[in-house]
């Protein structure tokens, strides 16, 4: 009485969100292979992707803009949300090889912990894109992604000129350990030391969030009110510390982020943050489907393909909101 | 073990008796002081103003948690349904175009509603409390997800102001936080629900056999939990002047460990408003202080926890020795 | 002194506010079942938690085989051969009888537990202890007094020379006694030494050799254990108690409780009766009989199926606890800790439990007046407590019940229902109990009172009621019934069929 009272409440409950969910994978990927008629190589290649999270608007862009290669090259793409879950994740390519896709793009939860899905997709020779993140311990078809390092220094030159060459920066960290994080600080670490002017006073982690980064700063200002700059390794960290820093943000400290955020980048035009550097999310997710068409289609591609990162400053900023 | 305990408890004095019973008090004294040795920015007014401001979103949570921990509860979607009832304010205020103050009511009521479904699950469908608010912290953080399509919603000015600073010394989110440990410890103390949950902690049946309508009080504390927690949530959300659905997510297991260091029991019947505060407070020092020492991102998580390990664990000791 | 296989020699212990032992000796002769008789409150459990390892005295020392020992752990106390069986087991209740018995040393063969070989020395200890039970029943399944002889198995399997058992005897039934009796005499004779703490003072010539009184945390006498009855108790509460049950019979007036027709299918049937002002009511039968069940079914602690309950001219809505407190019902429930009292909480918030929802304005609840209605309370009934703050585990038992007793008493209850109202509760407190029952009834309220002890039925009940399987089997006048009156009634329906 009460297990079948269980299975019907399940079974309402799922038959419910499919029907929510219909509206966005698998009517996309419809969509997709109807529209996608005139164009070459693409048709009805079935294509699955894993996307580490949905709960970033980073993360969106980028999933908007392998749909619209997809829908572009008549491709038809499966996108699955691994929520910041490893094991989830690993899950889902699982269930994309015993769908037959032609080919699968992984955008990974954590580096490491993709390599048996990979391995898995490997052994059914199923090609498969890492994208924005790389896969270690296993072999990919290739792996598009954002110059983090690149764009760690050219943070560095952009908070460098804005504070005129010398002064006292601090640096506000995402998650300990992750890549994202050592890569930008990797890159700007470099990139400072071009300007023996400029101290780095402090390094502090505020986990990638807005709310960290107020607090953090504040903390931070307590103990180096003298402030001249601070570098943010990601947008909501940037805008944390600039509530915290109120008028002086864009005055006697310069702000600069990461990621290109819509936020990020109104802060940008508005002069509270100097610069951002600019992550292509849209031209990554459409770069990452091109792979993944030629390599279903058995052409050969470059093991590697890095996604230029921008700067966003006051004077360019226009042209990055309009995208 | 035995024998120096026992001697310790013959030869209390009363200053020993209220220092064992102010264990957490003590403690706080103890890291403040040496963290006034140790930074000379630490004891600074603005610091320590700083301080509260950063400890008032966890305080506000921790007070809710306190009602629920007191009855032998446990609230583990605080975190989520204050990001919830953040999101439902700012929705209310500006796609949905409410007046501030209904849409205010709206936030509020959320939280007490969202409380409220986790007593019906709780004290009605017989859910174990870490259960039903488990599912709670899914469910809550979905829907703020959900109704903000997953990027953060500006708040009402009007509402934004509890995050400002009256004059230079005079932080809302201090006062607020003051407010509801005031209106908590009242609640505790003076009043039928609060004695009640005393009751109910301490021993469900023998409450009951009292006269004592356990499931309607149950309904009171989870409906109280949620309440804070909304009024957590519009506050963190009025520090950065915009609701983000990802914002406070974890923060349950800090308003635990708040209620515990304060000197609560999990397993119920015991804990006080200022305790809790003192917990929060403690939290909110320490992680201000590694800021201010420049301590090393992986350092820090190693020091919180061992400070919470350790804070309970004097705690348990005293009272093996008094009991 | 020779023979003593442990003395104890001045043993003190101080807690916060309590001096528990103040000079306490007691000698333990191989072979022998030593009695140790007192009060709650005396020190008995304060003595074998330091002979067991789990306190440690602040004076006196313990000698054992004439050498001073110390015992600070309860891994010590193993080591010298002291095994303690509490009234609380120490058992798994998860775990298999097997298990239980190797708890913390299982045997081991190549890394692995054994347990074959654990199956054979948990049947060798059972057969010990005269136990027929599969030694891979869980534990939990057993009945209390299997569960007892596990326990007493467990000590032998750690080949103990002392076995200290904290009223063994408490929760069994008559012939389950007689088994327990049988087994303690075996061991006796084997060579171990037995400290036997019981409040039933009939038991003490059948089982001990030897007893040891303690009074207020000092052993006052040490005699054998054929000292009349009368010289114990005197010796046990310092002055003789004239009338152990010093019930004085009131009037009866009005009914103030009545039950018609009271059934829940599957554990009572048809239960009628009635209790009037200024009477009280006793209820016999032998465990499992259903009284429990009907008290809290009355209260509203339990639904029923069928029947009516009035309280003073009002019907009872079935299981709504508030409504019969509201309407003057009051429920002293058998089980004290776990269903009577918030153990971690002081006095006075027990004692204002009841009243907590009237003491009640706008939300707000009136502490002060609380609290003197806890002092006068508290007063009445003579709690022995350090203040209203001391938390009520750290009470006695018998002041317990008092706590229990007495936040009816705030509450201005009419109609009592004592369930087992004496049980662990030592002789001075259980009179002042006695008193309190005769001032309630004196002043014109009801007492129903459950009891397995047919010596108190029959000494402070005017009427009383016998169950046997869930039906009430017969009715008696308390005056001129005797114990083989009432328990011929409670066997006699035995013979006949269950509650449908």
């Amino acid at each position: 009485m009460r297990i079948s009272a269980t299975v019907l409440a399940t079974a309402a409950l799922v038959a419910g969100l499919a029907g929510c969910g219909s509206s966005g994978s698998a009517g996309s990927a419809a969509s997709a292979g109807s529209a996608g008629g005139g164009s070459a190589g693409g048709a009805g290649v079935k294509i699955g992707m894993s996307v580490s999270t949905l709960n970033n608007p980073y993360f969106v862009q980028f999933r908007d803009g392998a749909q619209a290669a997809a829908a572009r090259l008549g491709a038809a793409l499966t996108v699955t949300d691994a929520q910041n879950d490893a094991s989830q994740q690993v899950n889902q390519v699982q269930n994309f090889t015993s769908q037959n896709m032609k080919a699968i793009i992984i955008n990974p939860v954590d580096s490491d912990a993709a390599a048996p899905a990979v391995k898995a997709a490997d052994r059914v020779s199923i090609p498969v894109i890492a994208a924005d993140r790389g896969v270690n311990g296993a072999e990919v078809a290739q792996t598009v992604a954002s110059d983090n390092v690149a764009g760690g220094r050219y943070a560095a030159q952009e908070l460098a000129k804005a504070v005129g060459g010398s002064g006292k920066v601090v640096v506000l960290q995402g998650v300990p350990g992750t890549s994202a994080s050592r890569d930008r600080g990797q890159g700007f670490t470099e990139g400072i030391k071009a300007y023996p002017g400029i101290q780095v006073v402090a390094q502090q982690p505020a986990d990638f969030d807005r709310t960290k980064g107020l607090d953090v700063m504040t903390n931070l200002l307590q103990s180096h009110p003298d402030l001249n700059g601070v570098f943010a390794e990601n947008d909501e960290m940037a805008l944390g510390a600039v509530k915290a820093l109120g008028a002086k943000a864009g005055q006697q400290v310069k702000v600069v982020g990461f990621d290109g955020t819509p936020e990020g980048l109104k802060a940008v035009a508005a002069g509270t943050m100097t610069a951002t550097i600019a992550q292509q999310p849209k031209l990554l997710g459409q770069r990452a489907v091109e792979a993944a068409v030629k390599a279903a289609n058995g052409e050969t591609i470059a093991k590697t393909v890095a996604v230029p990162v921008k700067v966003a400053t006051k004077a360019n900023v226009a042209q990055f909101q309009t995208s | 073990m035995a024998v120096s305990s026992n001697v310790l408890v013959q030869r209390r004095s009363p200053a020993a008796v209220w220092l064992a019973e102010n264990g957490a008090l003590v403690a706080l004294v103890v890291l403040v002081v040496g963290l006034s040795v140790l930074s000379s920015d630490f004891l600074s007014v603005t610091n320590l103003l700083n301080v509260g401001v950063q400890a008032a979103v966890t305080a506000i949570l921790a007070f809710g948690s306190t009602f629920v921990i007191v009855t032998g509860g446990i609230d583990l979607s605080v975190g989520s349904v204050a990001a919830l009832s953040a999101i439902a304010l700012a929705w209310g205020a500006t796609p949905a175009g409410w007046p501030w103050p209904v849409a205010t009511v709206a936030g509020l009521a959320v939280g007490v509603a969202c409380g409220l479904v986790n007593a019906v699950l709780i004290a009605y469908g017989k859910l174990p409390p870490f259960i039903a608010t488990l599912a709670m912290l899914g469910v809550a953080r979905g829907l703020a997800l959900v109704i903000s399509q997953g990027s953060p919603i500006e708040l009402p000015a009007q509402v934004a102001h509890l995050g400002d600073t009256i004059g230079r010394y005079l932080p809302v989110p201090v006062i607020v936080m003051v407010v509801m440990g005031v209106v908590a410890a009242v609640i505790l103390n003076r009043t039928y629900a609060g004695r009640a949950m005393y009751a109910i902690g301490g021993n469900e049946e023998a409450a009951r056999l009292s006269g004592i309508k356990v499931d309607r009080q149950k309904l009171i504390t989870y409906a109280l939990s949620g309440g804070f927690a909304a009024v957590a949530g519009i506050v963190l959300a009025s520090r950065l002047a915009s609701a983000q659905p990802q914002a406070a997510t974890g923060y349950e297991l800090d308003a635990i460990a708040a209620v515990v260091i304060g000197g609560a029991s999990l397993s119920g019947g015991k804990g006080r408003a200022l305790g809790t505060f003192v917990g929060a407070l403690i939290l909110a020092v320490l992680r201000n202080g590694l800021n201010l020492l420049s301590v090393s991102a992986f350092w820090q998580q190693v020091v919180i926890g061992v400070v919470i390990a350790l804070a309970v664990l004097v705690d348990t000791l005293r009272r093996r020795e008094t009991s | 002194m020779t023979g003593d296989i442990l003395r104890a020699e001045g043993l003190r212990k101080q807690f916060p506010g309590v001096l528990a032992l103040d000079g306490v000796d007691l000698s333990l002769r191989a072979g022998e079942v030593h009695v140790l008789l007192g009060e709650n409150g005396a020190g008995k459990s304060t003595l074998i938690k330091i002979l067991s390892g789990a306190y440690h005295p602040d004076g006196g020392r313990v000698v054992m085989d004439g050498r001073p020992v110390r015992i600070r752990s309860a891994g010590d106390a193993r080591a010298l051969g002291i095994a303690t069986i509490y009234q609380e087991f120490n058992l798994v209740p998860q775990l298999t009888v097997a298990e239980n018995l190797a708890l913390g040393r299982p045997p081991r063969r190549f890394g692995l537990v054994d347990r074959a070989r654990m199956e054979r020395d948990a049947a060798g200890l059972l057969a010990r202890v005269d136990v027929r039970v599969d030694p891979r029943t869980p534990v939990g399944r057993l009945g209390i007094a299997r569960m007892q002889m596990v326990e007493i198995a467990k000590a032998l399997a750690l080949e103990a020379r002392i076995l200290i058992m904290d009223e063994p005897t408490a929760v069994l039934t008559t012939g389950e006694v007689e088994k327990l009796f049988a087994i303690v005499r075996q061991l006796r004779d084997e060579g171990v030494s037995i400290v036997f703490i019981t409040h039933h003072l009939e038991e003490i010539p059948q089982i001990g050799d030897r007893v040891t009184v303690l009074r207020d945390g000092r052993s006052v006498a040490e005699v054998p254990a054929s000292t009349p009855h009368d010289e114990l108790v005197r010796l046990m509460v310092g002055r003789p108690i004239d009338q152990q049950y010093p019930r004085q019979r009131a009037r009866p007036g009005e009914p103030l409780l009545r039950v018609t027709g009271l059934t829940r299918r599957g554990v009572f049937a048809d239960v009628s009766f009635e209790v009037r002002a200024g009477e009280v009511v006793g209820v016999a039968g032998l465990v499992g009989a259903g009284r429990t069940e009907v008290a809290r079914a009355v209260f509203g602690a339990d639904h029923y199926d069928a029947g009516e309950v009035t309280v003073n001219g009002r019907r009872l809505p079935p299981g709504d606890v508030h409504a019969a407190m509201e309407a003057g019902l009051g429920l002293v429930p058998e089980d004290r800790k776990g269903q009577g009292l918030v153990l971690g909480a002081a006095v006075a918030e027990n004692l204002g439990l009841v009243t907590l929802r009237d003491a009640t304005r706008a939300g707000f609840v009136d502490r002060r007046g609380q609290r003197s209605a806890a002092a006068k309370v508290a007063d009445q009934l003579g709690i022995r407590m350090a203040g209203l703050d001391q938390e009520v585990r750290t009470l006695s038992g018998g002041n317990q019940q008092k706590v229990v007793i007495g936040k009816w008493l705030v509450a201005g209850a009419r109609v009592l229902i004592l369930d087992e109202p004496t049980r662990g509760v030592d002789v001075g407190a259980r009179v002042e109990i006695y008193q309190l029952v005769n001032e309630l009834t004196a002043a014109g309220d009801a007492v129903l009172m459950i009891s397995s002890d047919l010596p108190e039925v029959l000494g402070m009940s005017d009427r009383i009621l016998v169950m046997a399987r869930g039906r009430l089997v017969g009715e008696l006048p308390a005056a001129g019934a005797t114990q083989d009156d009432v328990m011929a009634m409670a066997v006699a329906e035995v013979e006949g069929g269950r509650v449908q």
